[in-house]
């Protein structure tokens, strides 16, 4: 009984010293007055990670529905019996379980043959296979075109190869992950749009009432540039496109943040960075639309390493040193970093379509192209870039030949060649130093990694409010150290999503692997989306002392127009990837009903 | 495709360990943002290292001890109240590790996980910065007085709630008129120490209520056991002395008397092995934690001791130390039936500390029986042997103490107790370095400290 008396007088003494406190400090704000900004800030900041996590989600869910390839291309039909569906644009034939078309008799051999579509037609592959391929009885010496109606035999197992029937365009797919499915099939992406509109509003006057002089008209003026760009874009999507744009709504929520970013930072770059966001949403339509046929998307590699060779020339002869890495060319009227350009090139140098990767296990001169731009970066003395370009050539290379020992050997090789490097180069065996330890070297080669950390502690899971951090005050914050920004100004919340949007597009990537019509897709995706993650964690890890400081860019947030660019270019590869198409109205609108209905039961 | 989804694996693995990352993070965020906040190069916290605005800290009844404002700290107006609480406000340079400023500069300052060093208005919120202690300053100051500049140390606890009302360390300052410490090395030995939580000093005959408790236990004839004493033993070789030789004494009279003789046979009895248990529950060899501020250890090692060491460890010397707050602890569990009450200092807010389990810690060290004839024990010392004219009114059960520290430098002088009185359930301590008497040094600032205590208890306050 006394111990209930004392907790109820422990109860109301605490009420007690709340309502004095609060008493206490509104009488303590209201003697002297409080600014407008100082309000807004206060209630703003507790908005933007509810609406992070929201956008987070609502885009999530939607992308990752209905998994695998949905379209039908044509069957291969036995008389009679069976048919089989043909899901891509290169199918492997075999009787491996591994093969896209199982055929499990004897005499098929177990990577039998492929059977692709590209410049318009459909060819049959022979894979050197013991019983060989027939075409409408004749035998095909390497590759030879198919028609729909003819007779396809492997051995002695004889198809008819058909045409897809109306009907067969989009598939519904049964599968154990269904319920995942469903979570997505309510969420409207105009209201997730809506969402990322009001974060990039509130964020852009949040910002605008703390810039104090350097708030110009310019600084409206960008973000509704931006905003602008992103509603037409939205339509046109909307309008013209059939696929999911819950992707380019992530990237626009980044490419807020790295508005906001820089109008932090470096006020003055806004405009530069907005034409590289502009120009890079242009340059993502375009390769879309160039790749959209596997020929055409041959001779852009071409032409591109070509291209890149000739970059890297030019920055090894006139390149100008930033930072310690000699990476920038200086035309006069711009700047930018070649090797930022390069990448495209790169992944794309690493496609192949399914017979070319089954046939030709070549890989010389894709080793080739990758050396020499490592070698280029090691010149240069970058060594962010160059691990980047490395790891983004292990996870190609695996892709191409599938051989596990060959990769492990030039890892090991690539190991003893970083070792030689670290130890030769005393400006970076420096920044190695200070690893794991930066808190001894607080002021000294610790500088920046320790103030990252101060930053983001200081903001906790909300943030101080755009405009109010100090981290922007250290030299390449916005770019090295964005992750502290983010979490100093906007919160761990937000700064996490954005982070998590990047691990996002890997498993979504893979999520679509199975599906994708061509191993064209499938490879330039994975290369891209490699660079992206290894990208996040050499500047993310690094400013936070997990992994040394390597001074690379954040995909999509740091301060850069050539990054920038190069971003939006490597997202083309992942967009490419998604051959699905998504659920009409009538049909989102059947799902709705269904919904109700199960509901009222 | 299905190939190359399964040679996908190395994308699998880059995202495996950048999400694995991430997770590393976000466990480091957790465990050390609030260091990470606390650093002197923080401006949105510091200004040349100096927290540009904290919290308050009050005392229990809301005398402030401790504000920041733009930079300034300002101690309590009185001198003596600054001195008696500098190991609780510190010196402002962060010597004093265990002060308050030091182990809690993240709630002084306003930061915590949500928020991070946001601050609306340039002001930290009062209800979530301002700290109360469970601390008594005027208490601190009578018992400073009463210690009469003598190093040593007082610390009144109640044994019911784990409050400590009087914590008080000496050597001190005044932090508002720091003197040179280093020119007079003597004078401010250990001065930085708070002696209360972090000294070990031998504890002399005030141990023998560790051995009582395991003879009450283990030993069946106890009460008609007697042992002859002649003021000194030889035992294995090693000479045991007592003050006087006692006679014929049986566990009450050894207690009241302090008999070395009868404490050196009774361990021997014991043996090493049990003693060694019954010091580790009592607290010895183990550190506790005092609302997150860790006391210094005291340290028992005789499971291995035989004969004359182990005569002597029986009686509080040998290798034997103790940590005042620890054993301060171990009498409160004596006069609390057996239950162990964790010390706290800070006192939580009402509704919080209701809600999130009041963070009273309890454990039981002894058996209801042996703490309460010990007590018996203890509260017989005082009736024979320390006089209750010169406690009187407290129901006082107490042992002293006067540790041997070798050399030619006076025994420390140790009092330890409890009153056993409903209103005011308190247990203290008094250690004074090199004062001679345990009884009469030590139990005259006891006497001092808790009549002070008592009075304001029963005032109410």
């Amino acid at each position: 009984m006394n111990s209930i008396i004392e907790n109820g007088n422990q109860i109301l003494d605490g009420i007690r010293a709340w309502a004095d406190g609060v008493v206490a400090g509104v009488a303590a704000y209201l003697s002297n007055p409080i600014e407008f900004v100082e309000f807004y800030t206060f209630v703003v900041r507790w908005i933007f990670p509810i609406l992070a996590a929201a956008i987070f989600f609502r885009c999530l869910l939607p992308l990752l529905r209905s998994g695998g390839a949905n379209r039908i291309w044509g069957f291969l039909e036995i008389k009679d019996a069976y048919r089989i569906p043909i899901m891509h644009w290169e199918n492997s034939i075999g009787r491996s379980k591994l093969s896209d078309i199982v055929i499990n008799l004897p005499f098929v051999s177990r990577s039998h043959a492929v059977l692709s579509f590209g410049e318009k037609c459909w060819t049959i592959t022979d894979l050197a296979s013991k019983g060989g391929v027939r075409v409408n009885g004749e035998t095909v010496d390497g590759s030879g075109s198919v028609e729909f109606g003819d007779s396809i035999a492997f051995a002695t197992a004889e198809f008819q190869f058909l045409p897809a029937e109306e009907g067969y365009e989009s598939l519904p797919r049964k599968s154990r992950w269904d319920w995942f499915s469903k979570l997505g099939r309510n969420l409207d992406s105009n209201k997730t749009f809506l969402l990322i509109l009001a974060f990039q509003v509130l964020g852009g006057i949040q910002l605008y009432l703390t810039m104090g002089e350097a708030a110009t008209v310019s600084v409206i003026e960008t973000f509704l540039i931006f905003i602008a760009a992103e509603c037409v874009y939205y339509f046109v999507l909307s309008r013209y496109g059939r696929k999911y744009r819950e992707l380019e709504l992530l990237i626009y929520f980044l490419c807020g943040l790295n508005l906001f970013v820089v109008a932090s930072a470096k006020p003055g770059h806004l405009t530069k960075q907005l034409a590289a966001i502009l120009l890079g949403m242009m340059v993502y339509a375009a390769i879309q639309l160039i790749i959209k046929d596997v020929g055409r998307g041959r001779k852009l590699k071409y032409l591109l390493v070509g291209c890149s060779v000739v970059l890297m020339v030019l920055n090894l002869t006139i390149g100008e040193a930033r930072f310690g890495a000699r990476n920038w060319i200086n035309l006069g009227f711009i700047t930018f970093q070649p090797m930022e350009f390069v990448k495209v090139a790169f992944v794309l140098a690493g496609t192949a379509t399914l017979d070319k990767l089954l046939t030709a296990r070549n890989l010389t001169a894709f080793i080739g192209f990758s050396g020499s731009c490592i070698g280029a970066l090691i010149l240069m003395r970058d060594l962010g870039t160059s691990v980047i370009f490395f790891g983004a050539f292990l996870v190609i290379a695996f892709m191409r030949s599938g051989d596990i020992r060959t990769i492990a050997f030039i890892s090991a090789g690539a190991v003893l060649g970083a070792f030689a490097v670290v130890t030769f180069l005393p400006y970076i065996a420096s920044r190695f130093q200070a690893w794991g330890h930066v808190w001894e070297f607080a002021d000294t080669i610790g500088y920046q990694q320790t103030r990252t950390l101060i930053a983001s502690a200081s903001g906790g899971l909300l943030g101080v409010g755009g405009g109010n951090g100090y981290l922007v005050k250290v030299a390449a914050s916005d770019t090295d150290l964005v992750f502290g920004i983010l979490c100093e100004e906007w919160g761990l919340v937000v700064a996490l999503a954005a982070v998590l949007i990047i691990v996002f597009l890997s498993v979504f990537t893979l999520f679509l692997m199975r599906g994708c019509k061509s191993s064209f897709y499938a490879i330039s995706a994975c290369g891209a989306v490699s660079i992206f993650m290894i990208q996040t964690a050499l500047n993310v890890f690094g400013s936070l002392d997990i992994l040394p400081l390597t001074g690379v860019t954040l995909p999509f947030v740091s301060n850069g127009g050539s990054s920038m660019v190069v971003c939006w270019a490597l997202l083309s590869f992942i967009k490419a990837a998604d051959e699905r198409i998504r659920p009409g109205r009538e049909e989102a609108e059947s799902a709705a009903e269904g919904l109700t209905e199960g509901e009222g039961v | 495709m299905k190939l190359l989804t399964r040679r996908a694996f190395g994308l699998l693995v880059l995202t495996v360990l950048l999400a694995a990352g991430l997770l590393i993070f976000t466990v480091r965020y957790a465990v050390n943002a609030s260091d990470w906040a606390q650093h002197p190069t923080n401006k949105h916290l510091y200004s040349e290292g100096r927290l540009k605005i904290a919290g308050i800290l009050y005392d229990r009844n809301g005398t402030a001890l401790l504000q920041t404002e733009d930079g300034e700290i300002k101690y309590n107006e009185n001198k003596t109240v600054r001195r008696a609480l500098l190991h609780v406000t510190g010196d402002s340079y962060g010597n004093i590790v265990t002060s308050i400023p030091v182990a809690y500069g993240d709630r002084l300052s306003g930061w915590d996980p949500v928020n991070g060093a946001y601050r609306f208005h340039d002001k930290v919120s009062g209800f979530g910065s301002d700290m109360t202690l469970t601390l008594d300053a005027d208490l601190c100051t009578a018992a400073y007085n009463a210690m009469n500049g003598r190093k040593g140390t007082v610390g009144v606890y109640n044994y019911k709630t784990g409050e400590i009302l009087c914590m008080v360390s000496l050597p001190s300052f005044d932090p508002e008129n720091r003197p040179n410490v280093e020119a007079s090395p003597e004078k401010y030995e250990g001065v930085y120490l708070n002696r209360l939580l972090s000294a070990a000093y031998t504890p002399g005959s005030v141990f023998k209520l560790v051995t009582a408790a395991a003879a009450i236990d283990r030993i069946p004839n106890l009460d008609t056991l007697t042992y002859h004493c002649e003021g000194k033993k030889l035992i294995n070789g090693t000479e045991v002395t007592c003050p006087s030789a006692h006679g014929d004494v049986t566990l009450k009279e050894a207690l009241a008397q302090s008999c070395n003789i009868y404490f050196a046979e009774i361990s021997l009895e014991l043996g090493g092995k049990t003693l060694q248990r019954y010091a580790e529950n009592a607290g010895f060899n183990s550190r506790l934690t005092v609302d997150g501020i860790q006391t210094a250890a005291g340290k028992v090692d005789v499971s291995e001791a035989e004969g004359g060491d182990l005569a002597w460890a029986g009686i509080g010397q040998y290798s034997d130390t103790a940590n005042p707050l620890s054993f301060m602890a171990y009498v409160g569990a004596i006069a609390n039936d057996g239950v162990r009450v964790t010390p706290k200092l800070v006192k939580g807010k009402g509704l919080s500390s209701f809600l999130f389990g009041a963070n009273l810690r309890q454990e039981r060290i002894l058996s209801r029986e042996t703490a309460v004839k010990l007590g018996a024990l203890m509260r017989n010392n005082v009736i024979e042997g320390y006089g209750e004219k010169n406690f009187k009114g407290l129901e006082l059960c107490a042992k002293s103490g006067t540790a041997e520290v070798g050399g030619d430098k006076k025994p420390h002088s140790w009092f330890v107790g409890y009153l056993d009185r409903e209103d005011c359930p308190l247990a203290f301590i008094v250690v004074v370095e090199n004062g001679g008497s345990g009884s009469k040094v030590a139990g005259n600032v006891a006497a001092k400290v808790l009549k002070a205590a008592v009075e304001r208890q029963t005032d109410g306050k």
